[in-house]
This record gives C-alpha cells, structure tokens and sequence, in this order.
C-alpha cells in the first residue's frame, strides 16, 4: 500500500519525491543553505543520497550560482531556501546565471507569506510571485496540496524550464484525491458555477476550497480555479470563466500587487474586461503573528473569501 | 592524430598575434562606438596562453564532454575571448565585426547562449566564480578529468559573492578550480588601492584555503608555467593573481581609469585610438 502523502507535512513529501526523483534520474540534485532541516531534506536526502545533496552554507547568493553551474553540467538542481532568499535576496543571481542564461535550475521557496509565521515581518516574502513572474523564462508555481507539489517536481525534473516553486512546510488538507500530469498551460477547475470565479493558488487553495459548502447553502454558485502555475498562465480557462460569470475574487498568500491578482488583472483587462476583487496583503509587510490575525487584517482569510464571493455575485446580479 | 594538440610555442608568433588581437579589438570597440578596451587588453597574453598552450578544446564540437571549461567571470572583457574563440575556429572571422551591432551574436558580456565555445553567461560581477565552482563539483562527482577556469577581475572581487564561492571551492578541495584574477589596478572610478584595497590579496586567498600564485600577465613564459603549476596544485584550488596592465599597449589610456569603457563617437577619435595602439595589423574581416 503507497504511502499517504497527506498526512505528511510538505517539507517531507518535498524531500521524499526528491529522493525518488534522484532515483530515476541521477542527475537531479538538493542543494542546501544551511536550511535542509527546514526545507525536509536532511536527513531525508542527505542521509539516502549524500552524493546528490549538496549544503552550501548561508550563502544563497553563491547557492544559486553552484546551482547554474551545475545545471550548465547537465545536472538538475533543486535549491532551497525560505521564500526570502531565494528569491529577492539572490534576484540578480537568478535573473542573470539562471534566466537569463537559461540554465537548468530549479529554486524551491519554502515557508511563503504568512507560513513564515514566527519568523515574522523580516522573513515574510509577500512578493515572490510577483518579482518571480516579471522574469523571462521564469516558470512560477505554487502547489497547493501534497500531491499537487508531487505532479508538479515530476514535471520540474523533466523539463528544461528554469523553475521557481513555492514549499508550504507544513502539513495541508487535500484538495487532489490522486496525482495527476501538471501542465503549466493548464488551470485545475476544482468546482464547476455560474455565479463568480473564485482563483486561487497555493496554501490559498485549501480556504477557497474549504468555503465552497457554506457558499452553496448561500445559493452562490463558485467556479473555483486553482492556478498550480501562476506563469505561465491560462488564460482560456479564466476567460472562459469571466465570460460566464461576470465577477472574478483571487485570493493568494501575497501581496496583491503583481501576483496572481495582478495576472488575472492584466488578463481580463486586455482580453474580458471583468469587475475583479483582489485578496491578499495590501502592499504591507508583515509581522510575528498567528495565521488568523494575519487573516483578519489583512482580509483574506476564508471568511473573507466567503464575503467576497458573495458580494461579488450580488453586485452582478443586480446589473 | 589528436586533434587537441596545439602548435610549438613561437614567441614571435605570439607577439605579433597579440598586437593583431588589440588592434582587432580597438577597430570592434571603435565600431560600436563604445565598449569594455582595458580589461580585454590586460587579458590578451592570458586568454592567447589558455587557448593555445593549455586548454584542451574543440572547435567543431565547442560542447565536447572533454573540453577544459572557461568562465570569463569579468565577462565585459568578452572582447577578448571572442577572439580567441574565432582565431580557434569557433565561429566565423566576420562574426567579430558585429560586435554590439543590432541582432548581433557578440554582446557585449559574454554569451553562452549565442556564442559556440562560450561555457557562461556572464556579465554581472560576482557571479561566475560560483558557477565555476558549480562546474568543478559536477566534474568531479562524475569523474570526469577536465579542468574548470575561472577569471575574475580585481574591481569585480569587491563582489561579496566572490568570497562565499572562495569559502565553498577551499572547504570541498576543488583543485579541478583554477581561478585567474586580472589584478590590473584599476576599477571603472579609480585605481583598486585607493578606491577599496585588496590588498593583502594573496593571503585572503590563502587564508580562504587556495593554493595562491602570482605571475606577470603579460610574460609568456611566466603565464604558461604558472597555470601548469596551478593546474598541478592538488588537494586545493589554486588562484593565481596575474599582474597586468589595464589597456596595455594602448598608449592613448593605458593604465587609466578611463580606459574602462572607451567612447568613441567620430572617426577623429576611432583614428586616435588607433594610432595609438603599439602595432598595426590587417583586420581579417
């Protein structure tokens, strides 16, 4: 009997599927900055494959550097770090070694936006999917469950595509029954409705999804779309959608500038002109703080998804 | 045959080589209207020597498994290695007159993408000694016996990163690493000494765990034996830390600051930089 992937926490399953992914392939390698404890793969990857783990040192920029030679070698290394350094911290490194070269490398930010939590307001990265997602050739995505980050590694070790994924470290809910074959092209439409699209991503997911009852008893009808892949991006499916419903609410764990909001913003207005709501960090930073504060500051919890869904739907019916 | 074997050593040959290489380069710079002249120039006895002598390479098959790596970390000295590069085969004569030209396949930092025999993009100091570590390390878990160069300017190891690459290829012993730094004392605002010394610059390097070397830049002898000598260092990687002349032989900014990025906007002054190069040559394009 396989293994139940969701009762794990991420960083587990981000490490074990590393493991069989270097089984398969022996040039996939996991590289380290003094993190491999956080990001689950020490022991997990270092004590099953010392050879192909590599730990850097706190030392992120040279991280990524190691990492694009590496890939110039035709090795495939995943490099971890907390959302903040692996990506605004070393922005010029991967922009130029890695994008702009186009190497082969694939950065893993882990603990995203709020699941910073006690690491508070300097490590709490709102805008990685926004500076990630104005890179060329960058690919951007952010799974939401444990087998949705398992599709998506497969896919990351088989392409050539320089890759940023965000990890959630902790356990999550399940959203997808199986595993199934990520296409960055494609959008998951998780519930079929008439009403508003709700969009969201990543550690988001698990709320929009868990509201969908509440909204039904309500008499909302939510299409629900989960973007794995914030870039590229589908634009059929959210203009399929818009065309539908006439409302779209996004909801992520970032800031709403430039993020999945600002996609379906840049989409819709060139394309389906639509009334939009956006949820998220209102261009603050953050702060030590629990989940649930954060939620209700900022506006995004599910309580605030469920409340914008519904607003939206009744503002679009009285047109 | 092998077909890596490169001709005896003549150093009359090499002599007038270097002067064609500078002249080649000051009519591709004066083309462009503007570009990187000092740190190509200090490079040429260098780069020449690595093509030549050391780097076992192949010009129809610029991604053979085999081949010596080089990353040109200081890559706005491309210039120089484009040289190498055609005179070696790698690409077209006539590719050299496009430099910076619109569409063209020579940028002015050097471009793994669009140039055969190109082993990193480069361009962003700080940079490319880390991938050359990245390099080193897949060479050696897969056994493979070729060496990885690296060179790096001096204005350029102000770059922190430079330092966290120094502490990783020290601790994991990469002597498969030979790194070169191109200590021609001078950064684009002034000379190194007085803008942000380097100095003790070989202690940092030992201290760092390197096998540190010195040599004059320009002597032919020095540079072939020092790199062998650093090729052979074992258990560590080896900096050597040549001593150059930025623009040498380039009378007009010759061991001056501006001689990093020279404009050169009407023919009066392409003329001028021209005559003042040491020696004339026939461009081959």
């Amino acid at each position: 009997m396989g293994k139940n992937f969701h009762d794990m926490e991420m960083r587990f399953v981000y490490g074990e599927t590393l493991n069989e992914l270097i089984e398969q392939n022996p040039a996939v390698m996991c590289l380290e900055a003094d993190l491999s404890k956080a990001s689950g793969t020490n022991p997990t990857v270092s004590g099953k494959h010392p050879a192909n783990f590599l730990n850097i040192g706190v030392a992120e920029a040279n991280m990524i550097g190691i990492a694009a030679g590496l890939a110039s070698e035709g090795k495939v290394p995943f490099c971890a770090s907390f959302t903040c350094f692996a990506t605004r911290r070393v922005y010029d490194q991967v922009t130029i070694s890695v994008a702009y070269a186009n190497t082969n490398v694939k950065i893993v930010g882990t603990a995203p936006g709020i699941t910073a939590g006690p690491n508070g307001g300097t490590h709490m990265c709102f805008q990685d999917l926004a500076i990630m997602r104005a890179m060329p050739n960058m690919h951007v995505y952010s799974p939401c469950d444990a087998l949705d980050l398992r599709s998506i590694m497969r896919y990351m070790a088989a392409s050539r595509q320089p890759t940023y994924m965000q990890l959630i470290r902790s356990k999550v809910p399940k959203v997808f029954d199986s595993e199934y074959a990520f296409n960055p092209e494609k959008a998951v439409v998780l519930r079929e409705g008439s009403d508003v699209t709700l969009v969201s991503t990543g550690y988001m997911t698990q709320f929009a999804v868990a509201v969908m009852d509440e909204l039904k008893s309500a008499g909302v009808s939510v299409e629900l779309l989960h973007y794995p892949s914030v870039k590229p991006f589908d634009v059929a499916t959210l203009v399929a959608s818009a065309q539908k419903t006439r409302g779209v609410v996004t909801v992520e764990n970032q800031n709403i500038i430039g993020g999945l909001g600002g996609a379906v913003c840049e989409v819709l207005s060139e394309q389906c002109p639509t009334r939009v709501k956006r949820l998220g960090v209102p261009n603050q930073f953050g702060e030590v703080a629990s989940e649930q504060y954060l939620f209700d500051k900022h506006g995004f919890g599910p309580k605030h998804i469920a409340d914008a869904c519904q607003h939206m739907a009744a503002e679009r019916k009285t047109k | 045959m092998d077909k890596h074997t490169q001709p005896a050593f003549d150093r009359a040959e090499f002599d007038r080589m270097a002067d064609e290489w500078r002249y080649i380069m000051t009519d591709m710079i004066c083309r462009a209207g503007s570009g990187h002249l000092g740190g190509a120039f200090s490079l040429v006895e260098v780069v020449m020597t690595l093509y030549y002598r050391i780097m076992r390479t192949d010009p129809a098959n610029p991604r053979w498994d085999e081949r010596d790596r080089l990353v040109l970390s200081k890559g706005h000295a491309a210039p120089v290695l484009y040289l190498a590069l055609a005179y070696q085969g790698f690409f077209p004569m006539a590719w050299l007159k496009t430099l910076n030209a619109d569409g063209t396949k020579l940028p002015s930092h050097a471009d793994a993408r669009f140039v055969p025999g190109i082993d990193m993009t480069t361009g962003s100091l700080g940079q490319g000694l880390s991938c050359a570590c990245g390099a080193a390390h897949a060479a050696r878990l897969d056994g493979k016996k070729h060496n990885v160069f690296c060179i790096i300017g001096d204005g350029e190891s102000n770059e922190g990163q430079n330092w966290e690459a120094a502490m990783f290829a020290g601790h994991h012993k990469l002597d498969n690493l030979v790194a070169i730094t191109d200590y021609n004392k001078l950064q684009i605002d002034d000379f190194t000494d007085r803008l942000l010394t380097l100095e003790p610059l070989c202690d940092k390097w030992r201290a760092f765990g390197w096998e540190v070397f010195e040599m004059d830049g320009h002597d032919w002898d020095a540079i072939y034996k020092t790199i062998n000598a650093a090729i052979a260092a074992r258990g560590k990687p080896a900096m050597i830390i040549a001593h150059t002349i930025k623009a040498k032989g380039c009378c007009l900014v010759e061991n001056k600051p501006e001689s990093h990025n020279i404009k050169v906007p009407d023919q009066a002054t392409y003329d001028k930089f021209l005559n003042s190069l040491t020696a004339k040559a026939t461009l081959p394009y």
